[in-house]
């Protein structure tokens, strides 16, 4: 029956693709709408008012797809807002971008149309929505291993890898889901740890994959089900011939010869391999059988001819054959299994294999002349551009010791003109140079070590590009923040400030703290340090100045060495010596008590201090937070008017303190667009904003999403963590932990050699005698045989002239 | 005996007991000076060496028989004319990189103790050389004792486990913990043949050309001595034959410096261009010089006397010693036609008489002053000439003795630069630090560099690096992987490589090591013809010129793999190899051709994506990647990421190599956030799928 259906499916799609004129996509009015909500059917609906291209181009797929969805009995319907107005649907916006599934009145899923961008997303996504119960979504071995075990003496299970959704194999994967789904179980993954479990090696390549889990006849002792992976590519026809194979016998037993035999799988074009068996071998003949079409399973069928019956006319000689689809039988005799599998493998499936090999090779190898990162090339492609380096001194050893030691500060950049990344750095150097050109005393300047190499060798410079900031009498510092316009401005801008500032009274204290003091540093950072101390002899004092030097251009720091002091830490519940930290004008300040810090703790306090409790995160601040190994409370927000509330509502429940074991941060989309790639690859499509989602990437690698359908309130989002802490959430994603092996493939000179040069490149015959070729460089008592016809002298013709 | 030499024996017997009186004298020990290293010879070997003891602050004294630095130099070249190359002009201030143009100066940290203070011809003056040593040895205040001629080496121990003791001309003994020997090669090379005493040495020949006006002169030696003498003596000689058993090896064709250097191949044009000039090869062992009155035939009187006429004067012929009779020796009156090859063959080359026989064959070791047990044995190749010495240039069998300099080339003869002042100013180096470990413990000098720092590292070394670009083939660079960071070690003798961690006091971890030699290729090709030069870089292993070569171990080469190695290879055949393809100019630094398949090669040993990332890359992956790449671990997570601007990275959009996230329309605009991006998202859905 499921054949049957599935041919008209395939027939259907077919008729879909020539024939689009008569379209099935229903326009409803407010009344027809009103009653497809009764009726309790499925429904794929789309309310517009006004068109643009991209929602024409939706419109178009969203007509095709009907066609699609209509063989699943789930209607596709538009309606049109500007005529009817429906509650709830038809909001006021000018562009309305969402779509809905609703079975009779009730919202199974909402869809933004750039998640259902074409047919073969919208039947995959709609397909999933509706099979929900159905198809398993699973991440881990761990759950796979639980479907399997439920599966187990029950029915198989098909397990479909996507790395993508919305892509035809997703498609393909769904339609068969829905077709075979009372049969076999159907499980869905997208992460890359399911990939590890089934043996696939090579994780770069991202293709979508099938396998067929043979639980049906396990015993529920078994740990895993054998399975047999599919080796073609993931569409609708190879899932059904594949699902068919694994339905036919293992290995067919039969009478006559081999043309006469009847199999399915010469009706799915598969090939075959017949063995001929003799009434003395038989058992070991239905072994070999056995073996060879477990290894052959999904690609080849197995039938064992017995030759004793009469009707077989194949001469002796052959003991086997084969059929190529399409092809008559060959006959051929073999010794051993292992030559038939060579013969498969590497022969007779390798046609369509090959094809694709070479394509991929091709494409390697026209490579070799492409820039395949993108520092290099995006600077290659510069390679017109003069820099304009007018704004920065090149230091020279002729003129490097009287420029770092005559200006107030000196920036020095220490670099290699034929490095990359030294000169993507170099256009951003020079930015720099450009906006602080004017700031007295300070000279941005540059090293190139290509040509000074003894200037950057005795200053152990060893990786590139790398600042240094020289003053007079002091110290160089090493820069070790971004390198990027705005951090190193900053930081050269706050270096200006000689850490720590002595602060001689309460007022300057108070001026101090709300940022009064060095006001013009306030905009480039609003937080100022203030170490308190009642005596100059406090130990803590030095470590202070000290730990001041080190963050000089990272913070502002002051100190407040008097007997007040004890009086900026009222109502803190800090003893002195303590550290303050004030965020601006902001009230709250926080306090820090510090007893015999070392240098290195008290920078550190400062640092983790200084950072923010809540912090957006962007491109450049990034790796500070991700020191803190900390589970990520990651919210995604946009430009809704919502973003407001839902940060509120984060920030309620971080300062409850409820969050200590994670990192509640937010992405603003806008300001940093890479974070919708983030979301994207975290749950395989970009849910509407704002998006809370929990990130384990230090343990584990799950991704959990908060539930769309719940309002973002702290009360939900505190019940929400403690349910995936139960481990009753389903991840939505998975990080992988990814191998970054090399992206392409090595020239491999060895081979070449090998190839072009026999015996050049092989390591010499222990037997021959060991530095012979040496031996005769340096024999140059006796002619060289090669260019010389004489070797000794013969009496009678003694030394030929030799012309050479 | 004349008188004078009377005199000198009686010196010396009278020196003779003096010494043996004062061996015997119980207070001896006053003459004895210790010290834990004696440099034997203030030459560039010498000094070179005295520079980097004293550097360390080491105990060392340099020991010079003469009164002066490089004394070799007073006499040779005899013609005065140094044929290392002195450029001074090279276009670039970078001191490494000069040094692979200045074939003179020897190491020092000082940036103006260069020989072109000196000299600023191309090929200088021979005095100048002395004249340079004297300004380094005072200006680094080395330790140099001159006039102390040392004449007997004595082994203590087991053939020096315990050090050796020295000798010198006035019984002053020297002992020494560690004995480097840099006394060069000086004494002239002779081969034993019938007549050889009729022949002139180039030691001794008169460089005053007009000397040889019309003479015809047979030089024996076809190496740059003897073309040197050719050259100086081309205006005046008649006819200038050299002989010699193999045939002329030009430095430009072999990349030898030893060969035939263009410098001085003048004989050359004139041979070729018939100009009565000429080269000839065959033995020289079975060869007699026999004298022979050049009366043009036979007299059927057979008078004598008549040797007094002006035609009648004696001339000197080369003949076979088989066609001499053995009872009359090389007496001129009795050699007879019968005993010339002429007679024999009438085309004979070399049937004409000539009035000179000069022997150019070059200098040897002077095993001489080493008592048995302290003596190197001879090396096999370079007909005997050079002491044998280990990979790291210890005298084989003479443990704690070390043979530096020109002496020191048997491991590279023919080969590389390491009889030559340009190269062995770098073994010198390398059998410092050999010193440095084995006696005082110090490992090697490595850099510690983070594995995404490798690729520009290597870059810099393969254009700038003096020592591997000079001692081609012999001192390369060995790179110590680590995993996440590797040990960079400057210019080890590759033929010790299987005694890394015992010479070195670093050792290879189970990442494996590489290894950067610079090599000249396969020189199969016409010098100066078509096709010599490679520009394709999947080809550089064709490549003829000197150019990098990057080999991968998983583990260390043993001795058998060394001694197996492929003919031809400085090592073995590694895991992996990489070519670099020779470059034109030598500036190994585009990003096509140099740095990518540099970086894919070493990608392929450290199983490792090594790409570089701007930060935004890096962001996305370090959230959507518990591990990401090495660069972004090693930079942007160690908060020093490249940011870059939005110029650049249009470019990598455009190529298609960093994802579009902003989409066409710019946020900034009314239209709902999430729209403007609803082609962004399939567009960056594609990229990453790739």
């Amino acid at each position: 029956m499921c054949i049957v259906y599935l041919v008209a499916l395939i027939f259907c799609i077919t008729k879909v693709r020539c024939s689009s004129n008569t379209s099935k996509l229903i326009e409803d009015s407010s009344q027809s709408f009103t009653e497809r909500m009764k009726t309790g059917k499925t429904s794929f609906i789309y309310f517009g008012n006004h068109v643009n291209p991209t929602i024409k181009l939706f419109l178009d797929q969203l007509e095709m797809s009907a066609d699609a969805l209509e063989d699943y009995g789930i209607s596709v319907v538009k309606v049109n807002c500007s005529k009817e107005t429906i509650a709830k649907y038809c909001t006021g916006e000018k562009l309305i971008t969402k779509t809905y599934l609703l079975r009779g009145s009730e919202v199974l899923r909402s869809f933004d149309i750039d998640t259902v961008f074409d047919v073969s997303a919208i039947v995959s996504h709609v397909l999933f929505t509706v099979l929900y119960n159905e198809v398993r979504y699973v991440h881990t071995p761990a759950e796979l291993l639980q479907v399997e075990n439920a599966a187990k003496q029950m029915r198989d299970v098909v397990v479909g890898h996507i790395p993508v959704l919305g892509l035809p194999e997703h498609r393909a994967l769904m339609e068969a889901a829905f077709v075979y789904g009372t049969k076999y179980q159907f499980v869905q993954t997208t992460g890359g740890p399911l990939l590890k479990h089934m043996g696939v090696d090579d994780l770069s390549v991202s293709k979508a994959r099938l396998w067929f889990l043979h639980c049906k006849d396990m015993s529920r002792q078994m740990d895993q089900c054998p399975f047999t992976p599919m080796r073609k590519p993931l569409d609708t026809i190879n899932i059904h011939t594949f699902l068919q194979l694994m339905e036919a016998r293992l290995v067919t037993e039969a009478n006559v010869d081999p043309s006469e035999v009847d199999m399915v799988h010469n009706h799915l074009n598969v090939p075959v391999l017949y063995l001929f068996s003799h009434p003395q071998t038989k058992r070991l003949d239905r072994a070999t059988a056995q073996t060879l079409a477990l290894q052959l399973r999904g690609e080849v069928g197995v039938v064992l001819i017995h030759r004793d019956s009469t009707d077989v006319k194949t001469p002796l000689q052959y003991n086997a054959a084969y059929r190529l689809p399409q092809e008559d039988v060959k006959y051929f005799t073999l010794n051993s299994a292992e030559e038939v599998m060579k013969l498969f493998k590497e022969e007779l499936l390798q046609d369509y294999k090959m094809v694709e090999d070479e394509e991929e090779n091709e494409e390697h190898w026209s490579d070799l002349e492409i820039l395949d990162d993108e520092v290099s090339e995006s600077v290659y492609r510069d390679r017109d551009l003069m820099l304009d380096l007018e704004s920065i001194t090149e230091l020279t050893s002729d003129n490097f010791q009287s420029e770092v030691t005559q200006n107030k500060i000196t920036v020095v950049l220490f670099y290699f003109k034929w490095d990359a990344v030294c000169m993507a750095f170099m256009q951003t150097y020079i930015q720099v140079a450009d906006a602080l050109e004017g700031v007295s005393g300070l000279v941005l300047a540059a090293v190139d070590c290509g040509e000074w190499t003894n200037i950057c060798s005795d200053r152990d410079v060893t990786s590139f590009p790398f600042i240094m900031i020289y003053r007079p009498m002091e110290a160089p510092q090493p820069y070790r923040g971004m390198l990027g316009t705005e951090s190193l401005q900053r930081f050269i801008l706050l270096s200006q400030i000689s850490g720590p500032v002595r602060l001689s009274s309460s007022a300057d204290v108070l001026s101090f703290l709300e940022g009064d003091l060095y006001s013009k540093h306030a905009d480039l950072s609003s937080i100022r340090v203030l170490g308190l101390f009642t005596s100059t002899l406090d130990t803590g004092v030095t470590s202070f100045k000290e730990a001041a030097k080190l963050l000089r251009g990272e913070a502002i720091l002051g100190l407040f060495v008097h007997r007040e002091a004890e009086k900026w830490v009222e109502g803190l519940s800090v003893n002195l010596p303590a550290v303050l930290l004030s965020r601006g004008s902001e009230v709250s300040r926080e306090a820090y008590y510090l007893p015999s810090f070392s240098v290195n703790d008290l920078v550190s306090l400062v640092q983790r201090a200084v950072s923010d409790p809540f912090p957006e995160l962007t491109v450049e601040n990034l790796p500070w937070y991700l020191e803190l190994e900390k589970p990520l409370l990651l919210l995604f927000v946009g430009k809704e008017y919502s973003t407001e509330t839902s940060l509120t509502e984060m920030k309620h429940l971080l300062s409850s303190g409820q969050l200590p074991s994670f990192l509640p941060c937010w992405i603003h989309l806008g300001r940093t667009p890479v974070g919708r790639s983030v979301l994207e690859k975290y749950l395989g499509f970009v849910p509407p904003l704002p998006a809370l989602v929990m990130s384990q990437l230090s343990t584990g690698g799950e991704v959990f999403l908060f539930p769309r359908e719940r309002p973002l309130k702290a009360k939900n989002i505190l019940q929400w963590l403690q349910s995936v802490e139960n481990r009753d959430e389903h991840p939505a994603g998975v990080i992988p932990d990814t191998k970054w092996s090399p992206p392409v493939p090595v020239y491999d000179f060895l081979a070449t050699m090998d190839q072009e040069a026999p015996g050049y490149a092989s390591q010499r015959d222990p037997k021959m005698k060991t530095g012979a070729k040496e031996g005769h460089r340096d024999q140059d008592m006796t002619p060289n045989q090669r260019q010389t016809t004489h070797s000794s002298p013969k009496p009678q013709a003694p030394h030929e002239h030799s012309e050479l | 005996m004349s008188p004078i030499q009377r005199l000198f024996w009686l010196l010396c017997v009278l020196n003779l007991v003096l010494a043996t009186s004062s061996g015997s004298d119980p207070h001896g020990s006053n003459d004895t000076l210790s010290h834990e290293y004696c440099v034997l010879g203030a030459g560039p070997a010498g000094l070179q060496m005295g520079y980097f003891l004293s550097m360390r602050q080491r105990d060392y004294i340099i020991l010079e028989r003469n009164s002066g630095p490089g004394s070799f130099f007073n006499i040779y070249p005899r013609h005065k004319k140094l044929i290392s190359i002195n450029k001074i002009y090279t276009g670039r201030r970078n001191r490494e990189f000069n040094l692979r143009h200045d074939w003179n100066s020897l190491l020092s940290d000082r940036p103006d103790l260069l020989f072109q203070r000196i000299s600023r011809e191309l090929y200088p003056n021979a005095d100048d050389y002395p004249r340079y040593l004297s300004l380094f040895e005072q200006e680094l205040g080395l330790k140099v004792k001159y006039g102390v001629d040392i004449g007997r080496i004595k082994a203590l121990g087991f053939r020096g486990d315990q050090g050796y003791v020295l000798t010198d001309q006035n019984g002053v003994r020297y002992q020494c913990r560690v004995l480097l020997v840099a006394t060069g090669l000086w004494v002239p090379q002779q081969v034993d043949f019938l007549g050889s005493d009729l022949v002139e040495g180039y030691e001794s020949i008169p460089t005053d050309p007009e000397e040889f006006k019309d003479q015809a002169v047979l030089i024996l030696g076809k190496g740059n001595s003897a073309f040197e003498t050719a050259q100086s003596i081309l205006g005046r000689a008649s006819r200038i034959h050299l002989y010699s058993p193999s045939p002329v090896r030009l430095a430009w064709q072999t990349h030898y410096v030893g060969d035939l250097r263009a410098v001085n191949n003048e004989l050359l044009d004139t041979y070729q261009l018939k100009s009565l000039d000429g080269l000839v090869e065959g033995r020289l062992d079975d060869i007699a010089i026999v004298r022979r009155v050049n009366n043009e035939g036979k007299r059927r009187t057979g008078n004598k006397t008549s040797g007094k006429s002006l035609k009648a004067k004696e001339q000197l012929y080369l003949t076979l010693s088989e066609l001499l009779d053995n009872q009359n020796g090389n007496k001129s009156s009795n050699v007879t036609a019968q005993n010339l090859p002429g007679y024999h063959t009438d085309n004979f080359s070399l049937r004409q008489p000539y009035d000179r026989v000069i022997r150019c064959l070059g200098f040897r070791f002077n095993f001489s002053i080493f008592d048995g047990s302290a003596q190197p044995p001879q090396c096999s190749g370079a007909r005997g000439r050079l002491p044998g010495v280990t990979a790291w240039y210890e005298g084989r069998g003479t443990p704690n003795l070390f043979v530096l300099g020109t002496a020191a080339h048997s491991r590279d003869y023919r080969l590389s630069a390491g009889g030559f002042i340009h190269g062995f100013r770098y073994t010198v180096r390398a059998v410092h630090k050999v010193l440095e470990q084995r006696y005082h413990n110090i490992a090697w000098p490595a850099t510690k560099l983070p594995i995404s720092q490798l690729q520009s590292w290597i870059l810099k070394r393969v254009n700038e690096a003096s020592g591997p670009y000079q001692m081609f083939a012999l001192l390369g660079d060995i790179i110590l992987l680590r995993g996440s960071h590797c040990e960079y070690l400057e210019e080890f003798p590759l033929q010790a490589l299987s005694q890394l961690s015992a010479l070195s006091g670093r050792h290879v971890s189970e990442h494996g090591l590489m290894v950067l030699v610079m090599q000249y290729g396969l020189n199969h090709t016409d010098t100066l013809g078509p096709g010599r030069a490679e520009s394709e870089w999947t080809k550089a292993w064709r490549s003829n010129f000197l150019h990098p070569v990057l080999y991968y171990y998983k583990t260390l080469p043993t001795e058998k793999d060394m001694r197996q190695r492929p003919v031809g290879w400085p090592l073995p055949r590694p895991e992996a190899v990489h070519h670099m393809v020779e470059d034109f100019l030598t500036e190994w630094d585009q990003p096509i051709s140099h740095s990518q398949p540099l970086r894919r090669f070493l990608e392929y040993c450290l199983q490792t994506d090594l790409r570089p990332f701007y930060a935004e890359s890096c962001f996305l992956m370090s959230l959507t990647s518990r591990n990401p790449p090495v660069f972004c671990r090693q930079g942007y997570l160690k908060k020093q990421g490249i940011l870059g601007n939005s110029h650049l990275w249009q470019h990598a959009r455009e190529a298609g190599l960093m994802p579009d996230h902003q989409g066409d329309v710019p946020p900034d605009t009314s239209v709902p956030e999430y729209l403007t991006h609803a082609g962004a998202a399939v567009v960056s859905r594609i990229n990453f799928d790739l």
